[in-house]
């Protein structure tokens, strides 16, 4: 009898340590990306945050409204995603011209893209200092195979994709929540 | 086990206790998280409807299904011997209360003179007119402007069309019909015609290849399950008059309707009358073997010219001993390949490698965003090394670009081995957009190498398949289903292992002034005829072919006077001519020079070239200034088979999973310490 109760401890905390860790280094990485975007700022190219990183910031996005500041790292994938909000690669680099995608978690630094309204301001800083404002300007559900919100033509903009229902425990889910900001 | 749990009945039961109390708690946990997630997915679906602003927004950014022309189209074939002539009729349907521009990406066959446009409003009908590419554009932005009914057809690549009509009104209906003519395929004893439906999403690589009007040959495609009405239903209608009387007749990819007039005529439809615009539709007829024509010669008199069309099948040729080969295949694993396209391009190629012979060497190359080749250099076909091939073709997966440049990089080294008959076998459908690119990569790499290319799939690019084969001196062959592998690669094996008719030569009686393309006949595989237009200035006398295969001279004589008619030679002619004068850029010639005579053959002969484009315009204005224009790209359907997920990609995922994990652990730790007090 015994036994079993063990197991399920021991599964329990592995798993509620496994969820906890996600959640933990999501958070803590940002605070090392913070360091390499001030040497970024500095003038220092592609900085890696960490010694095996394969991934480093390219902008900082704020939403004064919500208090929000995230660091975007280069590229979309799972392995920089973890650590960041990621810049897709392949679209324009964010307060660029064209249309800038990033992609991020829904349950850690995207997450605030729920609270997010039409006419909200958001702030991209490059690494070059400049600051750029957009304005929000549409939100949607869409399919994850919709892959034309990445398009390069159009007004200068970036696009935030997030997955969609915000509170599905699952991370596999077909649809995507996606919120364009026009460059002001 | 029975007779062990008799012997021990004690610890049965505290097993079995133990068993049923760990499915109860599987059971209760699975019940407990999935209402759970119910109760949390179910608000947050129900708000989508909080989002409806934005998806007027971003519906509007050129993604909207809906928001266009709805289109139709009717084909007719009329085919008379060796000739086609394919009338069709496109059907643009405003059902919106806002005027629309329609713009419509179509292919047709890459050997088609298109050489009539007629624009259809109501009961009017206006001709179309010729015109120099920019000057038709600007007469038809001029009537656009104007608020008058318009219709412009332009050549974007010899089987890239665009038509473009200007002020479809509220729930108007405007048809603009098109004419075009070829000469049927024969090949292998079988005469075929290919109408292409869609233009398969084409890869386009990245800078420093830019493709320039990458924008013309990319309409937007429908993803699958949103297509609702909107198929593009095509109806074909066949007249076929062989001339000879008839064995067979077969649609490769569509259910068709067949009646049987006489014995050389038939007349198909399509069964259920039409089909959506997603694949290749392909009509076969093969004459009865005594009815099979070794030569043929067709005349057609206009303008007091004599145009003629000769088709001559060489005797077969006897098989000898095979001199040894080096294959190397390539395998198209992009994206576009994905679904039922690899299938078929796999088994092809394990076929391929079951017939090589252990005194041949060969390689593998597959090749998507990267270039791979199977071993560093060509191998013996012995059977550890076949394995090995099999292994890994078996294990390749379509994804990714569409990088051919590198692959025609590793495949063709320009080398000239004497020992060796070096071909090279291509696997892909052909969704390139940069086909200049690698043609100048294949004249300019080809060495001693022959090139053949499969066609895979439901709607290849017959462009790249036909041009690529022959800069590549070798064949073409198409593959559009898996059951069809088998038949296709027997007869390309046909044509890889006998030998070829060298040097072909031809002599026009001297005296009179004869024109005839190609200038340059191609090498002659297995069951292929000679295929020759000529423009004369009277029918008389003989031309005589010869020829070479295997160290022995070949020659045939075909006398040219009337015989039998062909209507529509001329612009079969003046088609292979311009085809000609565009292949003579590729080999360095001026493009002002080129252009000019381009554009006064297509002047002079009515065709849509590169350099020249149709135009119709109703002068009767239709739409009031105050009133605007909206510009709609007609959605195009994915080619059948296609995996839309491949091609376009995704958008990025945006989840992890710590929530769920952090759920399982909490319920998992809760019911530990429950067990833990129940049973301590």
């Amino acid at each position: 009898m015994k036994a079993i109760a063990v197991v399920l401890l021991v599964i329990g905390t592995w798993q509620f340590g496994r969820g906890a860790w996600i959640q933990a280094k999501a958070w803590a990485a940002q605070g090392l990306i913070a360091h390499a975007w001030s040497r970024t700022l500095q003038g220092a190219a592609d900085v890696k945050p960490w010694g095996w990183a394969d991934t480093w910031p390219v902008a900082r996005l704020s939403v004064p409204r919500l208090g929000v500041e995230r660091y975007v790292l280069a590229g979309a994938d799972g392995a920089s995603m973890a650590f960041g909000p990621g810049h897709v690669r392949g679209t324009s680099i964010p307060g660029g011209p064209g249309n800038s995608v990033i992609g991020g978690h829904r349950d850690t630094h995207l997450a605030f893209m729920r609270k997010l309204q039409v006419g909200d301001t958001l702030t991209v800083e490059r690494a070059d200092g400049a600051r750029v404002s957009y304005r929000v300007a549409a939100a949607d559900v869409l399919d994850r195979r919709e892959v034309w919100v990445a398009k390069q033509e159009g007004p200068a903009r970036l696009t935030l994709v997030t997955c969609y229902p915000f509170d599905a425990l699952s991370a596999d889910g077909p649809l995507r929540y996606v919120v364009v900001a026009l460059a002001e | 086990m029975q007779t062990e749990t008799e012997k021990h009945p004690r610890p049965t039961l505290p097993l079995l206790a133990l068993l049923a109390l760990a499915s109860a708690l599987g059971v209760a946990v699975a019940i407990a998280l999935a209402g759970v997630a119910m109760l949390l997915a179910a608000p947050a679906y129900a708000s989508q409807s909080e989002t409806k602003e934005g998806m007027l927004y971003l519906r509007a950014r050129g993604a909207d299904p809906v928001a266009a022309p709805l289109l139709g189209t009717e084909v007719l074939f009329r085919v008379s011997g060796p000739v086609a002539r394919a009338r069709v009729v496109q059907t643009f349907r405003n059902p919106h209360d806002v005027w629309y521009e329609g713009l419509y990406v179509f292919p047709l066959p890459e050997s088609g003179a298109v050489d009539a446009l007629r624009l259809v409003v109501g009961s009017r009908i206006v001709e179309g007119e010729i015109r120099e590419r920019n000057v038709a554009k600007q007469a038809y932005a001029q009537a656009r402007g104007a608020g008058q009914r318009a219709a412009l057809l332009d050549q974007e690549r010899p089987n890239i069309f665009t038509t473009s009509v200007a002020n479809i009104g509220p729930g108007e209906t405007v048809v603009v019909e098109l004419e075009y003519q070829q000469v049927v395929r024969y090949d292998s004893g079988r005469f075929s015609l290919r109408f292409p439906m869609v233009v398969g999403p084409r890869y386009i690589p990245a800078a420093p290849l830019q493709v320039a009007d990458a924008i013309r040959i990319t309409p937007p495609v429908m993803r699958p399950g949103t297509e609702g009405e909107r198929t593009n239903p095509v109806a074909i209608q066949v007249m076929l008059d062989a001339g000879v009387p008839l064995a067979a007749v077969e649609s490769l990819h569509h259910r068709i309707e067949v009646k049987a007039p006489s014995e050389s005529r038939r007349e198909i439809v399509l069964a259920g009358g039409s089909t959506p615009a997603n694949r290749d539709f392909e009509l076969a007829w093969s004459p009865r073997a005594a009815a099979l024509p070794q030569a043929a010669w067709f005349t057609e008199e206009k303008d007091g010219k004599h145009y003629g069309l000769l088709m001559l099948l060489p005797p077969a040729a006897p098989r000898t001993a095979r001199l040894p080969r080096e294959v190397i295949f390539v395998l198209d694993t992009s994206g576009s390949m994905g679904g039922a396209s690899i299938r078929q391009a796999k088994e092809a190629l394990e076929l391929a490698l079951a017939r090589l012979q252990p005194q041949d060497r060969f390689n593998v190359i597959e090749f998507n965003s990267f270039a791979h080749a199977l071993f560093d250099a060509a191998r013996p076909a012995d059977p550890d090394n076949l394995r090995a091939a099999t292994r890994w073709v078996r294990a390749l997966d379509a994804r990714g670009g569409t990088e051919m440049a590198s692959a025609l990089h590793l495949a063709l080294d320009g080398a000239d081995d004497p020992e060796h008959v070096r071909q090279v076998i291509f696997l892909t459908d052909g969704a390139v957009g940069n086909e200049e690119h690698l043609f100048g990569l294949i004249r300019a790499r080809l060495g001693g190498s022959r090139l053949f290319t499969i066609g895979i799939g439901s709607a290849p690019n017959s462009h790249f398949m036909t041009k690529a084969a022959q800069l590549g001196r070798g064949t073409f062959t198409y593959i559009g289903r898996v059951d069809e592998v088998r038949s296709r690669m027997g007869e390309l094996f046909a044509k890889l292992e006998t030998p070829v008719l060298k040097a072909v030569q031809v002599h026009w009686p001297a005296g009179g002034a004869v024109e005839a393309w190609p200038t340059r006949l191609p090498d002659l595989y297995a069951g292929e005829p000679v295929v020759l237009v000529a423009r004369l200035d009277r029918l008389e006398g003989e031309v005589r072919l010869e020829g070479e295969r295997n160290g022995t001279a070949w020659e045939a004589r075909m006398p040219l006077a009337h015989n039998a008619n062909a209507e529509g030679l001329g612009a079969v002619w003046a088609r292979e001519k311009v085809g000609a004068l565009i292949d003579s850029l590729r080999e360095g010639a001026p493009e002002a020079e080129v252009r000019a005579r381009v554009i006064a053959l297509a002047e002079a002969h009515r065709l849509v070239t590169k350099y020249t484009s149709f135009v119709a315009i109703d002068k009767t204005p239709a739409r009031a200034p105050e009133e605007a224009l909206k510009l709609a790209e007609v959605p195009t359907l994915l080619p059948e088979g296609w995996d839309y997920a491949k091609v376009y990609g995704e958008l990025p995922r945006g989840a992890t999973d710590s929530r769920l994990a952090l759920l399982l652990g909490t319920l998992a730790i809760l019911l530990g310490l429950v067990a833990m007090r129940r049973f301590t």
